[in-house]
C-alpha cells in the first residue's frame, strides 16, 4: 500500500509538487512564473524549494538569461514517483482509514 | 502522524487545483496574446482598408503586419522563459520556419493568381492564416480549433454572401472576434 510523504504533505510543497509533475518530464518553470502561479511570497517559496531539493524531489537549475540571473525548477524522476504514491495513498485514506504518515 | 479522510479530500482537492490552473496557465498564457495582438492588427487593418485608399490601406498593413510579427516573438520568447525545455526550444525554432514558409506560399499564391483585388488579397491571407493556425492546433494541441474554423468561416461567408462590406465584417467579427476571445482566456479560462 502507498504510504503518505511528509515531505510532500505540507500544502506549499504539495502544490508546488502539483504544479511541477504537471509539466512534461523535460520542462523547468521560471521561480517568477511559479511564484506567481502559486501565489506566494518569495522566502515562502524559497524555503519550500530547499526542503524539496534537499530531499532529492526537484531539480534547481540556477543560470543567466541576457547576463540576468534565472532560477528554473523541475521535479526530478524520484520527486514524481513519490509524488505519485503519496497521492495514491491520499486516494486510499479516503477509501479506507487514515494511514501512515513515513 | 494520521491524516483524517477529510484532509486527504482537501490535499487531493488542491493537487487538482493547483494541475489544473498550471494547466491553463501554460496553454493560455502565450494564446491571450497572439490573439489579442492580431486581432488589434486585423480590426484596425480591416478598418483602414474599408474607410481609406487601397494604397494607404496597404502602407497601414504592413506597418500593422510588422508591429504583430514584432510582439508575436517578444510574447513567444516571454513564454519560452516561463516554461523551457530543449524539445520545446528546438520546436519554437520550427514554428518559426513554418511560418516564415507560410508567408513565403501565401505570396507565391498570390503572385500566381495575380491580378487579383484588396479583397482576394485579405482572403487568400486570412485562408493561409487559418491552415497555420489548424497546424498549431493540431500538432502542439493549442486547444482552440474551433474558434480558427469559424473565423474561417466566417471569412468566407464574409467573402461570398457580405462582399461589400466584407473587410468591416472582418475587422468587427474576425478582429473584435479574437480580441474577445483573448480576453476571455486570459480573465475566465
Amino acid at each position: 500500500m502507498a504510504e503518505l510523504n511528509e515531505t510532500i504533505h505540507q500544502p506549499v510543497r504539495l502544490r508546488v509538487m502539483a504544479a511541477l509533475v504537471t509539466l512534461k518530464p523535460d520542462e523547468e518553470v521560471d521561480f517568477t512564473y511559479l511564484r506567481g502561479l502559486l501565489e506566494v511570497t518569495d522566502g515562502n517559496l524559497g524555503a519550500h524549494l530547499r526542503k524539496l531539493e534537499e530531499a532529492g524531489y526537484i531539480a534547481v537549475n540556477k543560470t543567466f538569461v541576457e547576463r540576468k540571473p534565472r532560477t528554473y525548477v523541475s521535479a526530478t524522476v524520484e520527486g514524481r514517483k513519490v509524488f505519485s504514491e503519496h497521492v495514491a495513498a491520499l486516494e486510499s485514506i479516503l477509501k479506507n482509514n487514515p494511514a501512515k504518515v513515513s | 502522524m494520521n491524516i483524517s479522510p477529510t484532509e486527504a479530500e482537501e490535499a487531493l482537492a488542491a493537487i487538482q487545483a493547483t494541475m489544473k490552473k498550471t494547466r491553463r496557465a501554460i496553454s493560455a498564457s502565450g494564446a491571450y496574446g497572439f490573439l489579442i495582438v492580431w486581432g488589434v492588427v486585423w480590426l484596425l487593418g480591416f478598418l483602414c482598408s474599408h474607410f481609406l485608399p487601397d494604397e494607404i490601406a496597404g502602407y497601414i498593413w504592413m506597418g500593422l503586419d510588422i508591429l504583430g510579427g514584432v510582439l508575436s516573438a517578444i510574447i513567444g520568447i516571454r513564454m519560452g522563459r516561463q516554461v523551457r525545455s530543449p524539445l520545446a526550444a528546438a520546436s519554437g525554432k520550427r514554428i518559426g520556419w513554418f511560418w516564415l514558409l507560410l508567408i513565403i506560399y501565401s505570396a507565391a499564391a498570390i503572385g500566381v493568381a495575380w491580378p487579383v483585388d484588396g479583397k482576394q488579397v485579405a482572403m487568400f491571407i486570412i485562408l493561409f492564416v487559418m491552415v497555420g493556425w489548424l497546424a498549431m492546433d493540431l500538432l502542439l494541441s493549442f486547444d482552440s480549433i474551433l474558434p480558427g474554423l469559424v473565423i474561417a468561416a466566417l471569412a468566407l461567408i464574409g467573402y461570398f454572401l457580405l462582399l461589400d462590406i466584407f473587410y468591416l465584417w472582418m475587422a468587427i467579427l474576425g478582429g473584435g472576434g479574437m480580441i474577445a476571445m483573448g480576453i476571455y482566456i486570459r480573465y475566465r479560462w
